[in-house]
């Protein structure tokens, strides 16, 4: 899977659970600070991420993740281990 | 004139009277922080605009959000900050770049979470002085202005207090909300109140001098978990009650005790941080509360009522126990029982039953009505010789609860005395009790706490008539002290030697007896010669702190073979019990004849810096720990205030037809030593003791300095 595949799938499970238009979601913005992110939201997005990509994450450094760029670099590291 | 940020002093009028302000990181989840501090603003009635900033909401409660704060065209005063820590930085930025200059960042995650939420605290720092933005916070409930001119509640405390004149700053935003709910039963109203949480960049000192010049708080209350300037506090609380009279009551935590046992000197296993806390507070005049509500007790007293002129105070109660309970907690208290003048017992007597007792306490006995109380408690306060009233009630079946409290209120407004009520009980007296509440008349469950409170107001009276500068400075050769200590750092010792440490202390202006250091028995008979008998010789050793433990002193020694014989014999036990240290030779002097021994110390408090310590000397000094403490420099009466302060002051005073020690010569060796503590940095720790006073002078016996 490319970068652009993982970016367009993070972009859509965003979308998808804080009810955003994903074309409208910034490759540099903050979950919290631009998207509007509460902490339950957070675990959501965590929880959403690893079934979208079939993945388990360390979920305190999953926690730490807070943009979307951020978000793909973290997906990518995990599908490539998988691999 | 108290160090202050020159852009706090600024921007704080915006924080607590802003025309404009945006909640940053709100939502309209309710029972969350970001809902619940911008329906408190809006419910308050907050006369500015307000901008909710949210990035997922389009409108609040009918009212436009914005996403990000430099998208509302208009200036803003002040942003308050609920985003979680983790993005505050960012949103502290836009601040900044939006030109607001006044925060409040009510999110918690930062220092009191550990290493990573102190970086991202210290981030907060670094933008605010960036841009020139003060905040208060993070990590706090709020901020809450009651002037209806403004209407701020920036908080999520549950309901906005009445208006009143006590400004409330606390550390712990816990502690705020349980403070509102306390007082909002009772009445009690504030002018601000604020939580301000980690004091990142606001801090203590700042808010109180803000508060010093705010026209709506006339009584000042504080809870403070840690210290950020002790030196300032004392000087900016000095300054709020000599130049505006506000009386500052303090709540501080952390009164354990810190571990004696490590400490090298006395002074460093006397002086415990509360201990040193508790002498700061007074030299500062700040008045220390044990609990919330001694704090309350004494605010009421001093915010409601005028202070009394006075110690002199009239009792007036309808039941004899009480009364007696009464004049007994007055009396422990230092108050006096007001003698009545012969008008006042002439009209007692005309006026009311026979079997009322009409002197002090005044008992109007168990059927007095409100016209009884009425006569009673105005013609008390009529009387010259009465300072103030305490009135108390019993609640009995004719007893007219409801009407005896309206009258105490009347009566009150007519009086520039102060009058402080106990009716006693809970659930028959509850209506009266109410009357006197919200008619600013200080009621208390137990006459023990109503006196306490008037003998509070009366302390507070006395100190703020008060203003004194700092004591004298002498004149000293700081050169040849700087030799001194130079010497001793640069061969790394941190102890100096008794040589040493005299001719410090002589430089300083104690006095300290002429000595010589010997390096064989017939050198030390030979000091002893020229020095005069009876002598003493100490062993001199970096090596060895305390010298009479291991046998290294020598007293009382009468001529010259004793000398001799001391000499040899000193060095024997140092063999024996120190084989290890190296010894610099014999410190000789004449021996000081008995007299009262006393002990002098200065210790380094990390808060509030050199500590000057006084106490009856002694090897008996730990135990009795009968010390006194002030924080130099000190101001002129504190030397003779820690000399009187001591349990055991009629001693030195002179007592049953001993003559005084000489008082005055000790009070002026404290100064000399508080001075020589501000100027040499390099003294970490010093002892004298025991310093012996006689009835004309005194003496340094032996003395202690640590590096």
């Amino acid at each position: 899977m490319t970068m652009d595949d993982v970016r367009t799938r993070v972009k859509s499970v965003i979308a998808h659970v804080l009810k955003a238009d994903s074309a409208l979601i910034a490759d540099e913005a903050n979950f919290i600070f631009d998207l509007g992110a509460d902490s339950m939201q957070s675990l959501e997005l965590v929880a959403a991420f690893e079934e979208e990509f079939g993945i388990e994450m360390d979920e305190d450094k999953a926690l730490e993740v807070q943009t979307v760029n951020e978000a793909v670099e973290f997906i990518s590291g995990y599908l490539r281990k998988k691999q | 004139m108290v160090d202050h940020p020159h852009r706090h002093q600024q921007n704080m009028v915006k924080i607590f009277y802003p025309q404009s302000l945006a909640v940053i990181g709100t939502n309209k989840v309710k029972g969350t922080v970001p809902h619940d501090i911008l329906v408190n603003i809006l419910k308050a009635n907050f006369q500015g605009v307000v901008y909710p900033v949210s990035p997922r909401e389009n409108f609040i409660y009918s009212i436009k959000t914005y996403k990000y704060v430099v998208d509302i065209e208009d200036p803003v005063d002040l942003a308050i900050l609920v985003f979680p820590s983790s993005v505050c930085h960012m949103a502290l930025e836009q601040c900044g770049e939006k030109g607001i200059r006044a925060a409040i960042i009510i999110s918690a995650g930062f220092k009191e979470v550990g290493e990573s939420g102190l970086a991202r605290e210290r981030q907060l720092v670094e933008i605010a002085e960036r841009y020139g933005i003060s905040f208060i916070g993070p990590n706090c409930l709020g901020v809450i202005n009651t002037d209806p001119g403004c209407n701020l509640n920036a908080s999520f405390a549950r309901q906005m207090p009445e208006a009143g004149a006590i400004g409330f700053l606390s550390q712990s935003g816990a502690l705020c909300t349980a403070v509102l709910d306390y007082a909002q039963a009772k009445h009690i109203g504030f002018s601000k109140f604020i939580s301000f949480g980690n004091k990142a960049d606001i801090n203590e000192i700042d808010l109180l001098y803000y508060l010093k010049d705010d026209p709506h708080t006339s009584v000042i209350l504080i809870y403070l978990e840690e210290i950020t300037d002790g030196p300032a506090l004392i000087r900016i609380a000095r300054q709020i009650i000599e130049e505006s009279g506000k009386p500052i009551l303090a709540l501080k935590s952390g009164r354990t005790a810190e571990g004696a046992s490590a400490a090298a000197s006395h002074t460093g296993s006397l002086a415990g941080r509360d201990e040193i806390c508790d002498a700061a507070f007074k030299q500062a005049g700040i008045i220390r509360c044990a609990d919330i509500e001694e704090m309350f007790n004494n605010a009421i007293a001093l915010t409601y009522q005028p202070l009394p002129r006075n110690n002199r105070i009239a009792i007036v109660t309808n039941a004899g126990g009480p009364g007696v309970l009464t004049t007994d907690a007055a009396i422990q208290q230092g108050l006096r029982l007001a003698k009545f003048s012969d008008a006042t017992t002439a009209l007692f007597r005309k006026s009311l039953p026979k079997t009322a007792n009409i002197k002090n306490p005044v008992d109007v006995i168990g059927d007095a009505r409100a016209d009884r109380y009425n006569l009673a408690l105005s013609s008390v306060l009529k009387d010259e010789d009465v300072d103030g009233a305490l009135v108390i009630l019993t609640p009995q079946s004719m007893t007219d609860i409801e009407t005896i409290a309206r009258e105490v209120c009347n009566v009150s407004s007519q009086y520039d005395k102060p009058i402080y009520a106990s009716f006693m009980g809970e659930a028959d007296v509850a209506t009266g009790i109410d009357i006197l509440q919200r008619n600013r008349i200080p009621h208390y469950i137990l006459p023990e706490s109503m006196c306490r409170a008037f003998a509070v107001a009366h302390r507070f009276q006395e100190h703020r008539g008060k203003h004194e500068p700092l004591a004298a400075r002498f004149k000293v050769a700081d050169s040849k002290v700087h030799r001194i200590l130079s010497v001793a750092v640069e061969a790394g010792r941190s102890v100096l030697l008794e040589h040493e440490a005299s001719q410090i202390l002589r430089l300083y202006g104690l006095p300290v007896l002429k000595g010589g250091l010997a390096r064989s028995a017939e050198e030390a008979a030979a000091h002893s010669d020229r020095l005069g008998y009876p002598a003493v010789l100490k062993v001199m050793s970096d090596a060895i702190l305390h010298k009479f433990d291991i046998g290294g002193v020598r007293l009382g020694l009468e001529d010259r073979e004793a000398v001799l014989h001391a000499y040899r014999q000193i060095m024997r036990m140092v063999k024996k019990n120190a084989p290890q240290a190296e010894v610099q030779g014999i410190w000789v002097t004449r021996m000081v004849k008995p007299g009262q021994e006393v002990i002098l110390g200065v210790k380094r408090d990390r808060t509030f810096g050199p500590v000057v310590l006084f106490g009856l000397g002694g090897i008996y000094v730990e135990i009795f720990k009968d010390v006194s403490f002030r924080v130099a420099p000190l101001y002129r009466s504190d030397a003779g205030e820690m000399i009187r302060e001591i349990r055991t002051y009629l001693i030195l005073a002179g007592s049953r037809c001993q003559r005084p020690m000489d008082v005055n010569a000790i009070e002026e060796c404290i100064q000399r030593l508080a001075q020589l503590s501000v100027e040499q940095e390099l003294v970490r720790e010093l002892d004298i003791n025991p310093l012996i006073v006689h009835h004309r002078g005194c003496w340094v016996a032996d003395a202690k300095i640590l590096l």
